[in-house]
């Protein structure tokens, strides 16, 4: 496909005064109290403007978001249904593609963001999440992650972390840990096997700059872009709403999280904690953990521990293991 | 003079589009419909059509990036066969409901099991609940108007719905027949650029999609049900135009063939339509009152042309080439649009179906033969039998 259209180029914001005023993602919708995708949502579109187009595969995003004749977004927003979101984002960029090329559209590129939550993205939106990243279609792809299909009622997703009690893994005699897989990792499935992909992020709430700076370059590349966003959600990991910041930035301490950029190959890390907390400071916030064992405590932090020794990762592994129980 | 051609259903289908100008194409390979995005990606790798090929991982995706690509405010082209038909199930309603006029060519193909490559309706018509606009055609001829007249249909303003441009697998899409290509300066007067009122644009922001309350429901689901009630007119008018432009003599809805003093005809579409001309000919030389009456759109159904022009004859039979397992009919589907059309009618003619092709069997003159035989004794009789006969497997077929 010939790339010629002139695309837009985002400047990188320097400091939390200089994020932009405007809001693109207004009131008008209704999602709880605390809600990090939200709060997601929210900065991302004041990473990308107005000059964008949104796709919203079915989520809570979609679900609590766009009440009939109430929708909170500033810029076209399209329901996507969960399966198919990076196709309909490949079909919005190849239209402007030919548009722009024919004449027909006059402006630059728009940004096309996807903002699909864990499921729509790397469960059931896989196939199509991958399609968009093999075929080189210049859109960016954020996956807004808690850990859930919240929306439906905390039912367990590829993410869910180890030990998370979730409606569909509730603990009990004889499954005492609740959810007993580990969680996929997005980002290194994108990396992995898709070839056109130039860039992957991780990005936190905990640090809004850092976030919006990575959707904007992540939006001048051209090309597809992939953004994992940690997204706590004080319903579905029970903690209360004024603690989602906390908690996000718990869990980077921990090594639950690790904020880190891609970029042809080369790694860069963020907010590398000097000595990682034990993880089981992180799942005491959380009342999904509340019934794991030491035992069960011990397998997270070893999963950490393995998880942070990854390719081009050189950082120091917590030393203590857990003793007492959360 | 306008050029002829020597072409299969499936090349048709492509160089139709081509003239439509489509402007993002999206395949994948199943056959028998393949033989239309090999074409059609020969013309793009040429240089001769300024289109985005995308290769979509599946049939869901496929018809996901047509419509994304109709909501950006492109015209979009799409198509498959058989189960690749039904793996796309969930993106019908969303296209339709969306009000994103892209197309879809199917060469139909039976569904699985068992594997098998022959041409069988079930594919679409397993989907003419979704709101697409749905027909058949018969020729290759068909099959290239088809494709640039569902385009007009559906793009009007009053319509906005995604279309299945439907033929049947081999029969229609890979025996070549006669085709007259259009000019391209025709297909430029006959259909205008593609122009979405609510596309996908930064400078005028709406939302595509929205959840709803249940009782907001039934309102937007009128208006996806008005539009199939306002589209017989735009089909009226579109078939007009086309053929005062292209020098066609198309009908609307049904196209009656020997049917002046029939006493009774064959009710069938797509590919077979063919063997049934032959076969209602070779009937009036023994004497025989056959005619037969093609429906060239399933959805919208013509409920009223079909009341008046069957309600002409003694006897009508369907000729199914899709299953729909424990029916009222206990057969194929169209029996039961046309048993409901003509319900209110006085004097209905007497109505039977028959199973036939199905699994992509050839629909024989000899198969012909023998539902005529019914349908004679019905016409005579004024009553059916059986509202169904499996060919060849039942007594007096």
């Amino acid at each position: 496909m010939a790339k010629a259209v002139e695309t837009q180029n985002l400047e990188r914001v320097k400091s939390v005064r200089r994020v932009p005023q405007e809001e693109y993602y207004v009131p008008g919708h209704r999602t709880c109290q605390g809600c990090g995708p939200a709060l997601c949502y929210k900065l991302v579109s004041k990473a990308t403007g107005p000059d964008s187009i949104f796709l919203g595969p079915t989520g809570c995003m979609y679900v609590a978001n766009t009440s009939y004749l109430c929708s909170p977004f500033a810029y076209p927003w399209m329901h996507t249904q969960i399966t198919n979101a990076g196709a309909v984002a490949s079909g919005v960029e190849a239209a402007y593609q030919v548009l722009i090329r024919k004449g027909k559209y006059k402006g630059k590129l728009p940004n096309i963001v996807v903002m699909g939550g864990d499921g729509g993205s790397i469960d059931i939106g896989l196939q199509a999440m991958s399609g968009m990243m093999y075929r080189g279609h210049d859109a960016l792809f954020i996956m807004y992650d808690n850990e859930s299909y919240a929306n439906t009622g905390i039912q367990t997703s590829p993410m869910s972390p180890y030990g998370a009690n979730t409606t569909f893994t509730p603990p009990g005699k004889a499954i005492p840990e609740g959810k007993v897989l580990f969680p996929k990792d997005a980002p290194q499935m994108v990396i992995g096997g898709h070839p056109a992909v130039k860039y992957v992020a991780t990005a936190s709430l905990a640090y809004p700059v850092d976030l919006i700076n990575k959707v904007r370059k992540g939006l001048n590349v051209v090309g597809p872009t992939f953004i994992h966003i940690h997204c706590p959600c004080p319903k579905g990991w029970l903690f209360d709403a004024d603690k989602t910041i906390e908690v996000a930035k718990l869990a980077i301490e921990t090594g639950m999280w690790v904020n880190y950029e891609w970029e042809e190959g080369e790694y860069t890390y963020q907010h590398t904690p000097k000595e990682y907390t034990p993880v089981k400071e992180y799942m005491k916030t959380q009342e999904r953990f509340s019934h794991l064992t030491d035992e069960h405590i011990a397998k997270m932090q070893a999963f950490i521990d393995a998880k942070l020794k990854a390719p081009g990762k050189p950082v120091p592994l917590p030393v203590t293991s857990p003793r007492e129980s959360v | 003079m306008a050029k002829e051609m020597f072409l299969a259903g499936c090349s048709a289908a492509a160089y139709g589009a081509a003239l439509a100008r489509v402007e993002v194409i999206t395949s994948f390979p199943i056959r028998p419909y393949t033989g239309i995005m090999m074409e059609l990606s020969k013309l793009v790798a040429n240089g001769e059509l300024d289109a985005e090929f995308v290769h979509g991982e599946g049939e869901h995706a496929q018809v996901a990036i047509a419509y994304g690509a109709a909501a950006a405010g492109a015209r979009a082209y799409t198509g498959s066969s058989g189960v690749g038909v039904t793996y796309a199930m969930e993106c019908y309603s969303p296209a339709s409901g969306g009000r994103l006029p892209c197309q879809m060519a199917i060469a139909d193909r039976a569904l699985d099991p068992p594997g098998d490559f022959g041409s069988e309706h079930t594919d679409v018509m397993s989907c003419r609940d979704q709101g697409w606009i749905m027909g058949w055609a018969e020729t290759p001829q068909e099959v290239l108007d088809n494709t640039i007249i569902y385009y007009r249909i559906g793009e009007d303003p009053r319509v906005l719905l995604p279309q299945f441009c439907c033929q049947d697998g081999y029969f229609v899409s890979h025996i070549p027949g006669k085709v007259v290509m259009p000019e391209q300066s025709q297909v430029d007067e006959f259909l205008p650029p593609y122009k979405h009122p609510h596309a996908l644009d930064p400078t005028k922001p709406i939302s595509h999609g929205p959840q709803i309350y249940p009782d907001q429901g039934p309102a937007i689901n009128l208006q996806r049900a008005q539009a199939f009630l306002d589209t017989p007119a735009v089909i009226e008018e579109v078939i007009e135009d086309f053929n005062k432009i292209f020098g066609r003599d198309y009908k609307p809805f049904l196209d009656e063939y020997r049917t002046d003093d029939a006493d009774f005809v064959f009710f069938i579409q797509g590919g077979h339509a063919r063997t049934a001309r032959f076969a209602v000919n070779h009937l009036r030389e023994k004497g025989v009152k056959a005619g037969m009456v093609k429906l060239r759109f399933v959805r919208p159904f013509p409920t009223e042309a079909v009341a008046e022009t069957l309600s002409k004859f003694k006897a009508v039979g369907c000729v199914e080439n899709s299953t729909s397992y424990g029916g009222a009919m206990k057969g194929g589907n169209l029996i039961h649009e046309v048993r409901s059309a003509l319900y209110d009618v006085d004097n209905p003619p007497a109505v039977t179906s028959f199973m036939s092709g199905l699994g992509g069997e050839v629909v024989s003159l000899e198969e012909f033969y023998s539902m005529a035989k019914v349908l004679a004794e019905a016409a005579k009789t004024g009553k059916v039998e059986q509202y169904v006969y499996w060919v060849g497997f039942d007594k007096g077929v």
